[in-house]
């Protein structure tokens, strides 16, 4: 603390303390001198540079030390003695050949001795862009890795990770989250629709991410045993340094403005209502049809008609006409523009035996929906302590805290639907101010009025809230407090020999509250959770590490114990509230539903591996865990999962001087996942209760005594080959995965007393490719450029499911009776999309038409093919011109495909712009078919078996059978390529910095989902973004926020 | 501490560690044991589902839509069974599988009885709906994934037999939990015998012989006596146990159903004293005034007779069996037509309009004046036509039923072919029993209408 109030002093009153002058010349091994090499007196900020001949010069006395750093270089520290010429030799720094890397359970390997793939993505990735959940950054930066995201506007919605396909039927295939050593949890209590929480593993705080290393494959990850099995995702943090006493405050601070685009291209023609003749009050006055969410209304020409409003007698305009117009951006101005502050400050220090960073961090959004926000600070503190030579103490605590108030997303929830159910004659800036002045709401959708008396009976809103009351009025507020982090302590026996125990915790509280306001067209309601998570990892390692000669040995041994405790409550009115204003559960008018629940899970593990090498060439891992899960059969709980992988670094062996690293590797891999616990006995679930009488039933789906763990077996090969001084680098690996014995919750039929039954089934097989290219093709002090560019390709196919079973329905959304399904099929890729398609000619393939020249269509058994993209990947461009950094990112995918409620709605509701389209007779679609109006269909007719070309009447057509029952008409391929983020930064010259009291100081622009570059998709659908809450697999979109895009400021500056 | 050293005690040694507390895995946000009449009372709440449900109403041309008109079209489409098999179905045979049933709730015969008679109830209405079923090889859980149809045929001869079974297992003292009965096994005997009746009835045009027997059988065994003794479902007035229709026009504001022309014809005209339960008058005109069935464009909801307000109440019960129903059976079995059991047509029939009346107005005020209307007059030259028909007023808001007696008879035979599409014949199987029961969903489609799972394929007693 002392040396850090003395640097606090020292920056403040610009005390510099004068000793000698040093001088002297920086050079490489060679001779070559260094020019621009920077010099800082540790823990001060007083720094120097090298000029063009490697020469400098500085202030400092007996005892300090000055670090000499270059790109490219080992740094180096020389402690000034009462030499006043320092010539100081750089070497290269190898660390791309000696890279150290930190692999499962924290263990530090050296990247070359590794037999499978493990991508590292540095943490500047993670920290500057301010992305709003931290896990989208990995989006396009790791071979293998597909990210998933949702629309800016849920402020932290879901980032669905997947790493080397889908490796589990049931889809709940996410890695496992570790950071520094602890396991923290990624749950996510979004639903399908309403509000998106997103992922809990965003509650790391980005500006303390060193680096994120992703573990793909289960050979990597073996040692994590059954949490393991899909890959893991390491994050480090920033910590302090031992050794020289050095402080650094960096205090970061950024503003970034977000608005909306891409919204589905709307018609401007016809407004609301289901008839293009206006509805007339018996005084004659014609009316907006106010009872009809659709536009498929009369013509927008400017006839002065009675609009909604006007029929509210506290209404300005009550009883008048105005113009029947269309208002283009109504959908836009609905939404304004966000903004997020964020605020960081961290503190990191360290002297010979002592190491400590603390950070703070305050993060406001402000979202593009009227009246959301999120609130998110984070606390971290690191601290290593060396008590004696032997015995280290060290912690890492972490604390963030969530409050958020978000948007509600789906079909219908919150104002999402105005895409979906309204009219293009509203105006926003009537339904603004959704209030009058004696309480009573405007809504825009009511029952129509009394032809007689011209009055509306009944003000409660039909089908649709005005969407200005969902926001003001139904809010949803989530809080979560989350504290995780490690103590641990080890002990060096031997100077080969060291052991370590430690106790790590992750645990939460999340509130959840939703509010459903007097005056809408939900029955009041209020409804609050409160759930709460504690897991705690108990660990305890042993590592050897010995060399002989040519001949090294690493061997570790450890065990752990996982112990879970998951408990919440939750509770909701029923029947209405009592008072308006007065949320809580008092207030339920009948009796409320109440959940308390309670989960507890332990796993007990031991482990082991060993790791030989030779010569620094050849080298052989070998793993074996254990883990005893008590979620699963009492006598049949324990099980074994073997590693082992090989590497040979050849490029020791040809000695051939363009390749400057070349190996070549392979792993194999059993890893094995259980289940949630409770899945293995008997119960009964509660009913409801009448009148005192309470009822119990057998559940729906039926649990199983007889389950046994699912394993998988991983092969994979690669191979690494850097040049040119490893200038340009490639990475390439193959894998493939079995994955056996899936425990799922499989779909039977109902007629056997359930819906569905926990099964151990199938067999899926993904093999695919992963290639990774690094260059950087020119390298100079003043311009570099590097080059990243990451590419998987992987194939699935379930080979088995489960005896008599050869159809596996994953998930089902149903809308106006018309069901659509994701199935997986056996000897099919994983992920088919089945739903009702055209009928065809089996001949010419043509569509079918029946007698009303309507396409026919099939039952809701139609396969369309996998969901899955067959390749995703990234880009991404570094550029350094003198001062400046710039560096931009794209992801793209390759093939997939969703189903887009979205947009067939507009289009069944006559808002989207098609329903407007002029056909072939130079006619508008919506004229009537007698005048030459009307849809052209094609096809064969169905009772004659003759080619049909005719037109339909367009609202029948869209609305009654196209938008409603074809929803091949609405699957739609998620190719894309999206320039994800750039980044411009200034960083001040030395000769700036020098005459200030920093260390540095850079100015960014930040600009974040700028541009979709290319979608397959038509407009107004984000094929990036339809991770809607909790759907494992992304396979539809319904109701999908707008896209977000944001610029921003970023200043860093250390001390 | 303790858990570290376990550890590494554990580690050292070898010793594995997959002992664990013995109830970790026991889960306690369940029950892991139910009563027999707790399972019971929870198969009864999904009673009224039976009858509340637009479908229904529509399947019988009691309603007509009144905006967004699609579902009373008739189109082509799957409805689910799956619902009454994991719902109240496997409840039921939860019971009927119990070896722990407690007789402190009650006779454990008299459990196993009332769970028998729900059982057959439930799956007569499945048969009636969709055909050929799964019934002997359904509810059996991991043992059968994949039950096998039954044809109708055998389902309606194993039923009749459950049922009779059921009445000789009854024996004296109630049950507790009941809630439609309150525990009293007379009432259930008679509803056993009652529900065999009218299944019997529903064989005059397929299996007329078996049909006269079995009518005759359970008709001697003693049969529902009053309305007291209907099979009705009391709906409370709170949320948890509310009336479906409530949920639909009261809490969604959906006043999307108004009488239908020909019910309002058929009642309008000769004062049918049960016309302002059924419905309300206009808004703008204040007369009843029925919207076409199947009407597309002159649609609303100021112009047309809304769903009566009694009909919806939060508490409204919901009539699935009733004793005028029993006594319209009974005026049809003395017909010279059926001639199945002795007594006066006339008189049954009368007494089961005026036992209607009674039932659906609390009273039988002008029962006697209605009986005197033209075309309401026992006519024996029109009896089952007459019958029918207003058996098919009284069974107004049980669709399905009033639907499969439809079916049966022909009568009332002013039904409305919306856009030209005939009345199904009933409803299809769900789409997912072709992935999840795939050869037996194609063997029954196949058997039954040669490969045509259509609404407008006729069932086996339909023919």
């Amino acid at each position: 603390m002392k040396s850090m109030f003395l640097t606090f002093a020292a920056m403040f009153l610009c005390i510099v303390a004068f000793g000698q002058t040093i001088t002297g010349t920086v050079s490489d091994v060679s001779g070559t001198p260094l020019p621009g090499v920077t010099i800082v007196v540790g823990g001060t900020n007083i720094g120097a540079t090298t000029d063009f001949d490697g020469n400098y010069s500085i202030n400092a006395s007996s005892g300090q030390v000055l670090r000499f750093s270059y790109i490219g270089m080992k740094t180096k520290d020389v402690t000034v003695g009462s030499e006043t010429i320092v010539n100081v030799v750089l070497e290269e720094d190898s660390t791309q050949l000696d890279e150290v890397v930190v692999t499962a359970l924290g263990i530090s390997r050296d990247k070359k001795s590794l037999g499978y793939a493990t991508q590292e993505v540095d943490g500047d990735n993670f920290n500057l862009t301010n992305e709003q959940n931290v896990l989208g950054s990995l989006s396009g930066r790791v071979a293998g890795v597909q990210v998933t995201g949702a629309s800016g506007a849920s402020m932290g919605g879901t980032q669905k990770i997947k790493i080397r396909g889908v490796n589990s039927i049931s889809g709940g295939d996410q890695p496992l989250i570790v950071i520094d050593g602890t396991p923290i949890s990624n749950a996510n209590f979004s639903g399908s629709d309403q509000a998106d929480y997103g992922n809990l593993a965003q509650d790391i705080n980005p500006a303390d991410i060193e680096s994120v290393n992703v573990l793909k494959g289960p050979a990597a990850s073996a040692l994590y045993g059954i949490r393991g099995q899909f890959g893991v995702i390491m994050i480090t943090t920033k910590k302090g340094k031992k050794g020289v006493k050095d402080v650094n405050v960096q205090i970061s601070s950024s503003v970034s403005l977000e608005s909306t685009y891409n919204f589905i291209p709307l018609q401007n023609m016809y407004g609301g209502g289901s008839s293009q003749t206006f509805r007339v009050l018996d005084n004659g006055q014609p009316y907006v049809d106010m009872s009809v969410d659709e536009s498929w209304g009369p013509l927008m020409d400017g006839t002065p008609v009675r609009h909604v409003f006007s029929f509210y007698p506290q209404d300005p305009e009550y009883g008048q006409l105005r113009p029947f117009v269309p208002q283009p951006n109504n959908v836009q101005d609905y939404y304004r523009t966000g903004a997020t502050y964020n605020n960081s400050v961290s503190v990191t220090g360290g002297n010979e035996n002592t190491s400590f960073r603390l950070s703070a961090n305050d993060t406001r959004i402000e979202g593009v929906v009227p009246n959301t926000y999120l609130n998110r600070n984070n606390i971290g503190l690191s601290a290593s302590l060396n008590l004696n030579e032997k015995v280290t103490v060290s912690s890492n605590m972490n604390y963030a805290r969530n409050e958020g108030q978000r948007p509600g997303q789906g079909s219908e929830y919150g104002a999402s639907y105005m895409v979906q159910w309204f009219q293009r004659n509203l105006d926003m800036n009537r339904l603004r101010d959704y209030q009058y002045d004696d309480g009573t709401f405007l809504h825009w959708n009511l029952s129509r009025p009394d032809s007689e008396t011209g009055q509306i009976s009944d003000f409660d809103p039909l089908y649709w809230n005005n969407p200005y009351f969902e926001v003001y009025e139904n809010n949803s507020n989530d809080r979560r407090d989350r504290f995780f982090g490690d103590i641990g302590i080890s002990y060096k026996i031997l100077p080969e020999l060291e052991v370590s125990g430690f106790i790590r915790s992750d645990m939460y509280t999340q509130n959840i509250e939703n509010r459903s306001a007097f005056g809408g067209r939900r029955v009041p309601s209020y409804s609050v959770g409160k759930y709460q998570n504690r897991e705690f990892n108990y660990e305890f390692l042993a590592q050897y590490k010995n060399s002989w000669g040519d001949f090294s040995f690493d061997g570790s041994i450890g065990g752990n114990i996982y112990d879970r405790r998951y408990s919440y409550l939750s509770m909701g009115t029923v029947g209405g509230l009592s008072t308006p204003g007065f949320y809580n559960i008092d207030a339920s008018i009948d009796r409320p539903n109440t959940t308390s629940y309670l989960l507890e899970k332990q796993i007990r593990s031991l482990y082991s591996l060993v790791s030989f090498g030779y010569d620094g060439t050849y080298f052989i891992d070998a793993s074996i865990r254990n883990d005893n899960s008590s979620a699963l059969p009492e006598d049949n709980n324990s099980y074994w999962y073997p590693s082992l992988s090989g590497s040979i670094v050849f490029s020791e062996l040809l000695n051939w001087e363009p390749l400057s690293f070349g190996k070549i590797r392979a792993s194999y891999a059993q890893a094995g996942s259980d289940l949630n616990p409770y899945q293995t006995s008997t119960v009964y679930g509660v009913g409801t209760v009448y009148d005192g009488i309470n009822t119990l039933f057998v559940p729906d789906n039926l649990n199983n005594p007889n389950i046994k763990p699912s394993f998988s077996n991983s092969f994979e090969a690669g191979i690494e080959l850097n040049f040119f001084k490893n200038r340009l680098g490639f990475d390439f690996t193959y894998y493939e995965q079995k994955n056996k014995d899936q425990i799922i919750s499989l779909d039977v039929s109902g007629t056997s007393g359930y819906n569905s039954s926990i099964i151990n089934a199938g067999l899926i097989e993904n093999n695919g490719f992963e290639l990774s290219v690094n260059a950087n093709p020119i390298r100079s002090n003043f311009f570099s450029w590097d080059f990243t560019f990451n590419i998987n390709k992987n194939e699935s196919e379930v080979v088995e499911l489960a005896p008599g079973i050869d159809v596996y329905t994953y998930d089902s959304t149903t809308y106006s009776s018309v069901t659509s399904y994701l199935n997986s099929y056996e000897g099919k890729p994983f992920g088919s999309l089945v739903g009702q398609a055209y009928e065809r000619d089996e001949a010419t393939g043509m569509i079918l038409l029946g007698d009303d020249n309507m396409p026919l269509y099939t039952d809701a058994t139609h396969d369309f093919g996998s969901v899955l993209p067959d390749f995703n990947g990234g880009i991404q461009n570094n550029f350094r011109i003198g001062q400046f950094n710039i560096a931009a990112m794209i992801d793209f995918q390759g093939g997939g495909q969703f189903f887009s409620r979205s947009k067939m709605l507009s289009v069944r509701t006559g808002q989207d712009a098609l329903t407007v389209a002029t056909n072939d007779n130079g006619m508008n679609v919506r004229d009537a078919v007698e005048d030459g109006g009307g849809v052209k269909v094609t096809g064969i007719s169905e009772s004659t078996g003759e080619e049909v070309t005719a037109y339909v009447d367009a609202r029948s057509y869209y609305r009654n059978v196209v938008g409603r029952r074809i929803y091949e008409e609405w699957l739609y391929d998620a190719s894309y390529i999206k320039l994800r983020e750039v980044r411009v930064q200034y960083n001040l010259g030395d000769n700036i910095i020098n005459k200030l009291p920093f260390k540095s100081m850079s100015l960014s622009f930040i600009a974040r989902n700028p541009y979709m570059i290319w979608q397959r998709a038509p407009r107004g659908i984000n094929p990036s973004e339809i991770s809607t809450g909790a759907q494992s697999i992304s396979w539809y979109e319904s109701g999908q926020l707008p896209s977000v895009r944001s610029y921003g400021l970023n200043l860093n500056v250390t001390f | 501490m303790k858990k570290i050293y376990i550890i590494v005690l554990s580690a050292f040694l070898g010793v594995s560690c997959s002992d664990f507390d013995e109830d970790i895995n026991q889960n306690p946000n369940l029950p892991n044991q139910a009563s027999g009449t707790q399972l019971i009372a929870q198969a009864q709440l999904s009673l009224p589902g039976l009858s509340s449900s637009p479908q229904g109403e529509f399947m019988a041309q009691y309603l007509a839509e009144t905006q967004y008109v699609g579902a009373s079209l008739y189109p082509e489409q799957s409805t689910s069974f799956y619902g009454w098999y994991y719902g109240p179905l496997a409840d039921l045979e939860a019971v009927l599988n119990s070896e722990e049933l407690n007789g402190n709730d009650g006779p454990i015969n008299n459990q196993i009885a009332v769970a028998k008679i729900l059982k057959a109830y439930y799956f007569w209405n499945i048969t009636d709906r969709w055909g050929d079923v799964p019934y002997n090889e359904a509810l059996q859980g991991v043992d059968n994934f994949t039950p096998v149809y039954d044809s109708q045929e055998f389902i309606y001869e194993d039923l009749f037999a459950e049922l009779k079974e059921a009445v000789d297992l009854i024996e004296s003292g109630s049950i507790a939990n009941d809630i439609i009965y309150n525990g009293d096994m007379g009432k259930w005997r008679k509803l056993a015998n009652s529900i065999r009746m009218l299944m019997a009835l529903r064989l005059s045009e397929v299996a007329p012989a078996i049909a006269e027997e079995e009518f005759n059988d359970a008709m001697e065994d003693g049969v529902l006596e009053s309305n007291d003794d209907n099979l009705v479902f009391q709906h409370l007035a709170e949320a948890n146990n509310q009336n479906y229709w409530f949920g639909q026009i009261v809490n969604q504001n959906r006043e999307w159903w108004a009488l239908t022309e020909n019910l309002v014809a058929e009642m309008e005209p000769v004062d049918d004293p049960r016309l302002p339960v059924y419905g309300n008058l206009t808004r703008s005109s204040g007369e009843y005034i029925g919207l076409l069935f199947g009407e597309e464009e002159n649609i609303g909801t100021e112009e047309y007779s809304l769903l009566g307000d009694a009909i919806y109440a939060q508490d409204a019960p919901v009539q699935l069996l009733t004793y005028a129903q029993i006594l319209f059976a009974m005026a049809e079995a003395a017909t010279p037509e059926r001639s199945w059991i002795a007594g006066d047509a006339a008189s049954y029939y009368e007494m089961a309009v005026e036992q209607s009346i009674l039932q659906w107005t609390g009273s039988t005020d002008g029962a006697a004046e209605f009986l005197e209307q033209p075309g309401v007059t026992y006519d024996a030259s029109m009896a089952i036509e007459q019958i029918s028909t207003q058996r098919w007023v009284h069974l107004f808001m049980f669709g399905y039923e009033a639907w499969s007696e439809w079916r049966r008879t022909g009568y009332p035979d002013i039904m409305v072919s919306p856009n030209g599409v005939a009345v199904p014949l009933r409803l299809s199987y769900p789409d997912n029993e072709a992935f999840n029961n795939e050869t037996n969903y194609n063997d029954a489609v196949q058997r039954q209408f040669g490969g045509d799972d259509s609404i407008h394929e006729s069932l086996w007693w339909d023919q």
